[in-house]
């Protein structure tokens, strides 16, 4: 029994010119400790996805079980003790310590009147830990950057000690080192047997921290498989229309258009690398064995024996002729 | 570490705690003993452990007129505080109170009612003292009910709280109209006695009110208490409160019922009184800064009734005979407060951002 799928399960909006459905037939599972990734164009319905299967909306027709069991019939009360949720919104309140907010995730164990008991202060020193945030704990939360936010947010999230969390966005506003430190993060819970759903546009994300791919289109089936098997298959380029803009998929660039004078470049492999990377940028062809040449020797540039630092006055010099 | 600062928290949670409440004792004592006569402090402390003291006006004063008020302003303060918090929490707005809803608007137009067409039915101003303030509760307390019903209505059907607000703001300018339509069709006397009820009073509960008043606000305070931990869910917006378990229209509804009834009891018996229930929170927040609902509450609830006492030590004006509108001494003492600690703040950090 898998921990979570879906029996054809139409998601959108009830209307009252007619429903608007997003996606139809839904059929995904998720099992125990994998990383799922669920990719798609703006507006194809990743949010709506995530909401309808966590209660907060409808389904349009179809159903969602957790563990087997219908999610009609389990209560909100039970379903939060299942699933715990890192939404695109903030929370209102900034006021709100790390500490509060993390304690806000004990709010299904905690007693009626909400004192939290020795044990539920062990699961939030354990969440806070896991999350290497115990620096921020005494923070309030308008004190804190996006990446700190967002890793208190899982911290809650974990505090929940639910089997499935479910991200949006996770890595929306992060920086790279951000980033890859909520991936890493991602790994070390999904590996404690968790499972998680990102909901995401990022590239690193799903292709090299993901089990699975889950490919929303526009009126089309959903497609499901390994990351790297969508990607040969060409299904990854073909649902976010990356082959339009030239998009290289293994080097993980755009190609530009290259209609100006044919240079090569000759040098150490970085140097070259990035002499190229800017000549590209600037329409011009890169092409070995072309008459006009830069060498690159020492740090320096050389083209027609006129030496340059940089590629800034490198590039200058070329526009010029 | 974690451990260590819940528990350091806790310690600075209760010392505030207790100096709120022994202050609120002080200040109780304070305010029985003040007035137009003052009566010595020892005699007051006398009275209360049951002895007798010789002095029987002073005996009759104070069970008769000083108690019931001091007994009034401690709840008054204390629900009008704690309506505030609720509502300020549910409607993520810092400029939110008791009366956000429309409650007061509902209260006065009872009480327009009551008085204008109680003047043509006739024989309103002829009713003697006690007979003229229950018409005067209950007028407000069917107008504030009613408004209940309808803003209870509307939360069971809409699926945001920020609708009800403008609903509620709605109300009042409705409500608003009709009173100022009743006013223009009467006469100067029944405009004064409006007038006069809308400036708000605590000294006009005798104790088979207070029978009535007591209970009504300890079981709202007392389910305020129980209502914190979901007040503290709805601190991270609807969707996460939701995916924490918590019901959110039922919650919503507890929630608006409470504050209702806490805010209709004391406008029905106290008469409108703005201000505090706005301001309330936000000092509470000021001395400690916290958001969670279970520390915060005990401590609105101690400190509305310390103010609201110290409020109405003011009023009184130790040593006059005349008495000064409660409404107007919370806001002439109590404004420029707030704008002292904001001052020196600097800025609303310690509120809500969104």
């Amino acid at each position: 029994m898998s921990l979570f799928n879906t029996k054809e399960l139409t998601i959108g909006y009830r209307q009252k010119s007619g429903n608007k459905i997003l996606q139809k037939n839904l059929a995904l599972t998720i099992n125990s400790g994998e990383i799922v990734s669920l990719m798609g164009q703006n507006g194809v319905g990743k949010t709506t996805f995530i909401k309808t299967i966590s209660g907060l909306l409808e389904p349009l027709s179809g159903d969602v079980f957790y563990n087997g069991t219908s999610l009609q019939k389990i209560s909100n009360q039970d379903l939060s003790k299942k699933l715990s949720l890192v939404l695109t919104e903030k929370p209102f309140s900034f006021n709100m310590s790390v500490l509060e907010l993390v304690a806000l995730g004990r709010h299904p164990y905690s007693n009626w009147i909400g004192i939290l008991s020795n044990e539920d202060k062990e699961v939030i020193e354990w969440a806070i830990t896991e999350t290497n945030t115990n620096y921020l704990a005494d923070q309030k939360l308008y004190q804190l950057s996006d990446g700190q936010l967002q890793k208190v947010m899982i911290a809650r999230a974990l505090a929940q000690q639910t089997d499935l969390i479910f991200l949006d966005e996770p890595a929306a506003h992060l920086d790279l080192h951000n980033k890859i430190e909520v991936m890493m993060l991602l790994r070390k819970i999904a590996k404690q047997g968790k499972s998680i759903l990102i909901s995401t546009h990022d590239m690193q994300i799903s292709t090299q921290l993901s089990d699975k791919l889950w490919l929303f289109n526009f009126n089309e089936p959903t497609r499901i498989g390994a990351p790297e098997d969508l990607i040969l298959d060409g299904s990854l380029e073909q649902t976010l229309y990356l082959k339009d803009y030239g998009y290289d998929m293994i080097h993980g660039v755009v190609n530009i258009p290259q209609t100006g004078l044919e240079i090569s470049v000759i040098g150490p492999e970085k140097e070259k690398f990035w002499t190229e990377q800017a000549l590209k940028r600037n329409e011009f062809q890169v092409k070995n064995g072309a008459s006009l040449s830069i060498v690159i020797k020492q740090g320096k540039f050389l083209l027609n024996d006129e030496e340059f630092s940089t590629i800034t006055s490198l590039l200058g010099a070329l526009k010029n002729t | 570490m974690i451990q260590q600062q819940f528990e350091s928290s806790r310690k600075k949670w209760s010392s505030i705690l207790i100096i709120a409440i022994l202050l609120t004792i002080a200040t109780f004592i304070i305010n029985v003993s003040l007035g137009s006569v003052s009566i010595p402090l020892d005699l007051v402390l006398k009275h209360f452990i049951g002895l007798t003291i010789d002095n029987e006006s002073w005996a009759l004063i104070l069970s008769n007129f000083r108690l019931p008020k001091a007994l009034t302003a401690i709840l008054v303060g204390s629900a009008l505080g704690i309506s505030g918090l609720q509502m300020q929490t549910l409607f993520r707005n810092a400029l939110a109170g008791p009366y956000i809803l429309g409650i007061s608007s509902g209260a006065g137009l009872g009480v327009a009612i009551a008085i204008f067409l109680g003047f043509y039915v006739g024989g309103f101003l002829e009713l003697s003292g006690i007979g003229r303030s229950w018409l005067l509760v209950c007028a407000a307390g069917v107008g504030s009910f009613l408004i209940l019903i309808v803003i209870s209505l509307a939360a069971i059907r809409l699926k945001d709280s920020v609708t009800l607000l403008i609903i509620g703001l709605m109300f009042g300018a409705a409500t608003g109209a009709i009173v100022s339509i009743l006013q223009f069709f009467s006469q100067a006397e029944n405009i004064q006695a409006y007038v006069i009820w809308s400036f708000g009073s605590l000294g006009s509960l005798s104790w088979s009110e207070l029978i009535v008043f007591i209970p009504i606000i300890l079981i709202g305070l007392l389910a305020s208490l129980l209502l914190s931990k979901h007040l503290n869910a709805l601190l991270l917006g609807e969707n996460y409160a939701s995916s924490l378990g918590l019901n959110l229209k039922r919650t919503r509804i507890l929630i608006i019922l409470n504050t209702s009834i806490l805010a209709g009891t004391v406008t029905a018996f106290c008469g409108p009184i703005a201000f505090f229930g706005v301001a309330l929170p936000h000092v509470a927040r000021m001395l400690f800064n916290t958001t969670n609902h279970l520390l915060l509450s005990p401590l609105v609830i101690f400190m509305g009734a310390f103010l609201m006492l110290v409020f109405d030590t003011i009023a009184q004006l130790p040593g006059f005979e005349a008495t000064l509108p409660i409404n107007a001494v919370t806001a002439l003492f109590g404004a420029p407060f707030v704008i002292f600690i904001l001052l020196k703040k600097k800025n609303l950090n310690y509120s809500y951002q969104s």
